[in-house]
């Protein structure tokens, strides 16, 4: 493949990455899918609903202990939709308590 | 005998009954979780509002609002060629770029791991509670330690460990590297100062050739002790089953029945939930509603409603040979098993969602056991190794 191509190949690569935070922004969705987060870091502002989804075959149990930005949504099963919102600025870890293999960050800005 | 279209058909059925039973699930569930956002919003208020001269309380609280239903598409039926795809072998075993794979660090490690001189009273190694004879197990209900006292959970297979997110029953380790301290120093297992092992293991001289060989630029360490273990340990995988022959494609490997278990298994049985990929586990953790007062998971997240009584989900591989069962050997049998994932054990807030009575027949209870056999191979002797001296 000529280099010219493999260089448009590559900034298109970075223009999608860049959109895909961007359209987390514009939703502030994050989708359960093959036992996996659609976003590994997020970043939203502190009073503004992110809103999880879950649209895997099997219940998932989005959670986080970081200090001042706690909460627990249970067993959230299959077609469920649920928003949280975070209360204090700073990096949250999410996790799925079921599956060890799901953590996102979630950065909470003022 | 079933044939092989009547398999798929069967398959496609079942598929279409699970989702139906999901969907009418998640309505109740949905209204179970706007109870509980309301609850858990109003607990946020109170503490909002208690804090007020009260420094000792958290401060804070996500604000979880209330659980909507949307719809999702129906999933298709998946063909059965499609569904075997997922669980063939992988082709190599993966080490951590931070401990990367050498055969001196295995041939190390496996010393360790069947030396008894890592326990305080020269009596146990890794492999007293983790032997090959066992499948890697031990046999018994619950772990035997230090002294010969019981502990409270059954010893976990080390089988196919290098594919393992978290360790331990309860996942309190993140890697077999951390892991791999753990029981030498707990009182109750190996109760071996690293200090002192550290000592023991310096003052033989072959070892200090091996650690040379395996870490020249680290010599002997804890840290180093822990990766030659690891290392070892991820070399431990299950051997070629029956069930790999018949996803590689030979039909005649496994009896009919077990191919109607196959389909059991992955449909009305819910049991590839959990049990899902080519070593049988996702490493999630669920409270299948076992009696016992252990909290499980709950020790690591006691916040969490579904972590009490939550154990991991180990894998199936070699499971013929691995009882007896559950995270304390409580049930002796695999058709014990199977009853008690049918009945759907205790219901209590913690159990999982997945969890509840199936109405499985008695045939394909017969055909779910036939499937689980054939996951157990014939597997090749283990040489134990000469250890230095």
């Amino acid at each position: 493949m000529p280099r010219l191509a493999l260089v448009a190949l590559s900034i298109a690569g970075v223009a999608l990455g860049a959109l895909s935070a961007v359209a987390l922004v514009a939703d502030h969705t994050v989708h359960q899918q093959g036992r996996k987060f659609s976003f590994q870091s997020a970043i939203i502002k502190k009073g503004t609903p992110l809103t999880f989804v879950n649209d895997d075959t099997v219940p998932h149990n989005v959670a986080s202990t970081t200090k001042g930005n706690e909460f627990d949504l249970g067993s959230q099963p299959p077609g469920a939709s649920t928003d949280v919102t975070f209360t204090e600025a700073g990096e949250v870890q999410v996790i799925c308590a079921i599956h060890p293999r799901m953590r996102m960050m979630v950065s909470v800005r003022d | 005998m079933l044939a092989r279209s009547s398999v798929r058909g069967v398959l496609t059925m079942m598929i279409g009954a699970l989702q139906s039973s999901v969907r009418e699930h998640s309505r109740g569930a949905s209204a179970r979780g706007f109870r509980r956002s309301v609850l858990f919003s109003s607990a946020a208020a109170t503490v909002f509002v208690g804090i007020i001269g009260c420094a000792s309380i958290t401060f804070g609280a996500a604000i979880v609002g209330r659980t909507r239903h949307v719809g999702l598409n129906p999933q298709p039926a998946m063909e059965l060629d499609v569904l075997k795809a997922k669980y063939r072998r992988p082709a190599f075993i993966p080490f951590p770029r931070e401990n990367p794979y050498t055969p001196e660090k295995a041939s190390l490690g496996k010393r360790l791991f069947f030396d008894t001189r890592l326990s305080l009273s020269s009596s146990q190694s890794c492999a007293s509670c983790h032997s090959p004879g066992f499948s890697w197990g031990d046999g018994l209900s619950v772990g035997v330690g230090h002294g010969m006292v019981k502990l409270g959970r059954r010893s976990p297979s080390i089988v196919n460990t290098a594919w393992a997110t978290t360790f331990m029953w309860d996942g309190r380790w993140e890697s077999l590297e951390e892991q791999a301290l753990d029981p030498i120093q707990s009182a109750g297992e190996l109760n071996m100062p690293i200090e002192r092992l550290m000592d023991r293991l310096a003052s033989v001289a072959g070892y200090k050739l091996l650690f040379a060989a395996a870490f020249p630029d680290e010599g002997m360490n804890p840290k180093t002790l822990a990766d030659a273990i690891a290392t070892y340990e991820r070399t431990v995988v299950s051997d070629h089953a029956p069930f790999d022959a018949w996803i590689e494609g030979a039909e005649g490997a496994i009896p009919e029945q077990a191919k109607r278990g196959f389909v059991i298994f992955n449909t009305k049985g819910r049991c590839a939930s959990c049990h899902e990929g080519w070593s049988f586990t996702n490493d999630g953790f669920h409270d299948i509603g076992i009696p016992s007062d252990d909290p499980g998971r709950a020790r690591q997240l006691p916040q969490i409603t579904k972590m009490n009584h939550a154990f991991k989900t180990p894998g199936l591989r070699e499971i013929v040979r691995r009882g007896p069962y559950m995270h304390n050997g409580s049930i002796a049998t695999l058709e014990e098993v199977v009853e008690h994932y049918d009945q759907g054990g205790i219901d209590r807030p913690s159990r999982s969602d997945l969890i509840g009575p199936l109405g499985l027949t008695s045939q394909e209870k017969v055909d779910l056991v036939a499937f689980l056999s054939t996951l157990t191979s014939n597997a090749a002797a283990t040489t134990v190794p000469v250890l230095p001296r």
